[in-house]
């Protein structure tokens, strides 16, 4: 401890170097921080998400071959099924330009209070939905950024069908992690038909509620056997598994991340390892004053090193704070909010911040290790000779 | 307090062999304020780095303070000079970011004196040397003169029994130089120090007690100097 004094001030005699330095480092482990938040992230928002009662049916061949609406009444007939709800996408934007801003689907009214019975939506605003022909639910977090209220109108031109429709808010979603525009099914069927098009005969999504967890697998298995060899096959999931399976196709997406992140690491270690070998280099006659009068070649390596990592340590620290308080500003702004991905999930554990200390910890030695093993193994006569 | 017998001290620059010094035998008595004086590549620096445990002789035998410093590693070298040597160079080398205190605290961190004790005694080493007042200041703040009195602070704040100063002149104007010469002597004087310096300094030929010139690594004679008179 008697040291720390010496050697805090060596290294403050380049403040701009130290800071700059410092500053890299910090970089560096909030970017590894804030990469690391990621599944926890993920799994986070997952169960916030998801439910593991709530099905998932597609087309076997993918969302957009979408499926023949009459399926949607086998369905709900069988055993175990509480509710089905269609989804349609619509592809709806307020300003054609700005393009689609938030998900809108044309949906089942009936079954909304049944099959997310988890969302909580006001009862009276539900029945209001069902007899509104225009009337639209929409999530809390929309809500929010767009400044509506109910009761207002909404005109929205389409992009995935030929109408342009006009939607009167008659709820909301009561949770900021849904984003969705929900109106009624029939509303688009009409517009279309008035338009002189064949109506609405397909779906994209038949979102399923079943009573008992214990059915799920049993049931998936059935509403796929219903429809094979069918013009549409289906393939089944819970809404957990479905979401799971999205962000599978992240994870080969975060591997890069993480390898590019580990390289960004060892790019700061050269540079580290670079400010303390000119550091070291600059102060050569200094440290052979410093061994002539009796510093010993352990006391020169430590103290060296112990500059390196208390550079990079502080660096980390600062990394880890600025890791969190973004975390904290990303939470506070975007609130926890599906559409914008696992960034509402990020949250920096004090486990996150501990590993990006140690990384600090690892960058100090390794950059601080070789520098201060040369200067300490140099000749103290020789190197006098040289420098004076 | 210093023996040297028969001391070679030869170095190799890839195929050459450099004899800086050959068949030097010197004794120096405690107390003593020596100068070591030639012309540049008489080796007097090479036996000023022998006495001083910098460097150790390729024959012959280096005694000082009644240790032999032939066989001692680094680790006890390093531990030999910290009890025994202070070291004043020609260009000062005090550590610019500390303040004169921290400066000739600087030894005593490799005591185990607690902080107070540290600080009182490099003090009374800077009282010694006139800059009890200057204590807070930097070395950038300090001219030529106050950095080597720092340096000489420094060196006796360990109280060691051997100082070795490198050209403790050759960076300062006539009046400093001629005080620094005149702090050293006292230092041999008043508190008992064996000075040995290298000097090419005539005006230091003065206040040292005995003159021993070397040239081309051999030691041509010794003299009786001033002894500060």
């Amino acid at each position: 401890m008697k040291y720390l004094p010496f050697i805090w001030r060596q290294l403050t005699r380049n403040k701009i170097r130290t800071a700059l330095t410092a500053g890299a480092i910090a970089l560096a482990v909030a970017l590894v921080c804030l990469l690391l938040t990621m599944p926890a992230g993920m799994d986070a928002m997952l169960k916030n998400l998801a439910s593991n009662t709530r099905l998932v049916v597609v087309n076997e061949g993918g969302l957009v071959y979408g499926l023949p609406y009459a399926y949607i009444q086998k369905i709900r007939s069988l055993p175990g099924v509480v509710g089905a709800a269609s989804w349609t996408w619509y592809g709806g934007a307020v300003d054609l330009d700005k393009g689609v801003e938030f998900p809108n689907f044309a949906i089942d009214p009936e079954a909304v209070g049944v099959v997310w019975a988890d969302y909580n939506i006001a009862p009276e605003q539900l029945e209001a939905f069902r007899r509104t022909r225009n009337g639209a639910i929409v999530g809390r977090g929309t809500m929010r950024s767009r400044k509506w209220n109910i009761g207002d109108e909404v005109a929205m031109k389409g992009t995935a069908w030929p109408v342009d429709l006009t939607f009167k808010i008659v709820g909301e979603i009561p949770n900021d992690r849904a984003p969705h525009l929900w109106f009624q099914r029939e509303y688009l069927d009409q517009a279309l038909r008035a338009a002189g098009r064949n109506g609405l005969e397909t779906m994209g999504i038949v979102w399923v509620r079943v009573d008992d967890a214990a059915r799920v697998g049993p049931l998936l298995r059935e509403i796929d056997d219903t429809f094979r060899n069918s013009e549409a096959q289906t393939s089944s999931e819970t809404e957990q598994s479905y979401f799971k399976n999205f962000f599978s196709m992240l994870e080969g997406f975060v591997t890069v991340i993480l390898l590019v992140t580990g390289l960004v690491a060892l790019c700061i270690v050269f540079i580290a390892a670079n400010t303390a070998s000119m550091s070291v280099r600059e102060r050569y006659g200094e440290i052979a004053v410093l061994k002539a009068v009796g510093f010993s070649r352990r006391l020169i390596f430590g103290t060296l090193l112990a500059e390196a990592v208390l550079l990079s340590t502080l660096g980390g620290a600062a990394g880890a704070l600025i890791s969190f308080a973004l975390t904290q500003v990303l939470r506070g702004a975007s609130g926890w909010n599906p559409s914008l991905g696992p960034l509402g999930g990020f949250v920096v554990s004090q486990a996150i911040a501990v590993q990006g200390l140690f990384l600090a910890l690892f960058v100090g030695m390794i950059s601080g290790v070789v520098p201060a093993f040369g200067a300490a193994r140099r000749g103290v006569a020789e190197t006098l000779r040289e420098v004076f | 307090m210093i023996e040297i017998r028969d001391v070679s001290r030869i170095y190799r620059r890839g195929a050459d062999e450099i004899h800086a010094l050959e068949h030097v035998s010197l004794h120096i008595a405690r107390g003593r304020f020596v100068a070591l004086m030639g012309p540049s590549g008489s080796g007097k620096s090479t036996l000023l780095n022998l006495v001083a445990g910098l460097d150790r002789p390729s024959s012959g035998e280096v005694q000082v303070a009644g240790q032999r410093l032939n066989d001692l590693s680094e680790d006890e070298l390093a531990r030999f000079r910290a009890r025994h040597v202070g070291f004043v160079f020609q260009f000062f080398n005090l550590i610019p970011v500390l303040d004169a205190r921290a400066n000739v605290e600087l030894p005593l961190l490799l005591t185990k004196l607690p902080k107070a004790d540290r600080l009182s005694r490099a003090d009374t080493a800077l009282r010694v040397v006139g800059l009890a007042e200057r204590s807070h200041h930097k070395p950038a703040e300090l001219s030529g003169g106050e950095q080597q009195r720092v340096a000489i602070a420094r060196a006796i704040v360990s109280d060691p029994e051997i100082v070795v100063a490198d050209e403790p002149t050759g960076d300062l104007d006539a009046k400093n130089a001629v005080e620094i010469l005149g702090l050293l002597r006292d230092l041999c004087r008043e508190f008992d120090k064996t000075v040995v310096m290298v000097t090419h300094d005539p005006r230091g030929e003065r206040f040292v007690d005995e003159i021993h010139h070397l040239d081309k690594g051999v030691l041509r004679d010794s003299v009786a100097g001033g002894g500060g008179a």
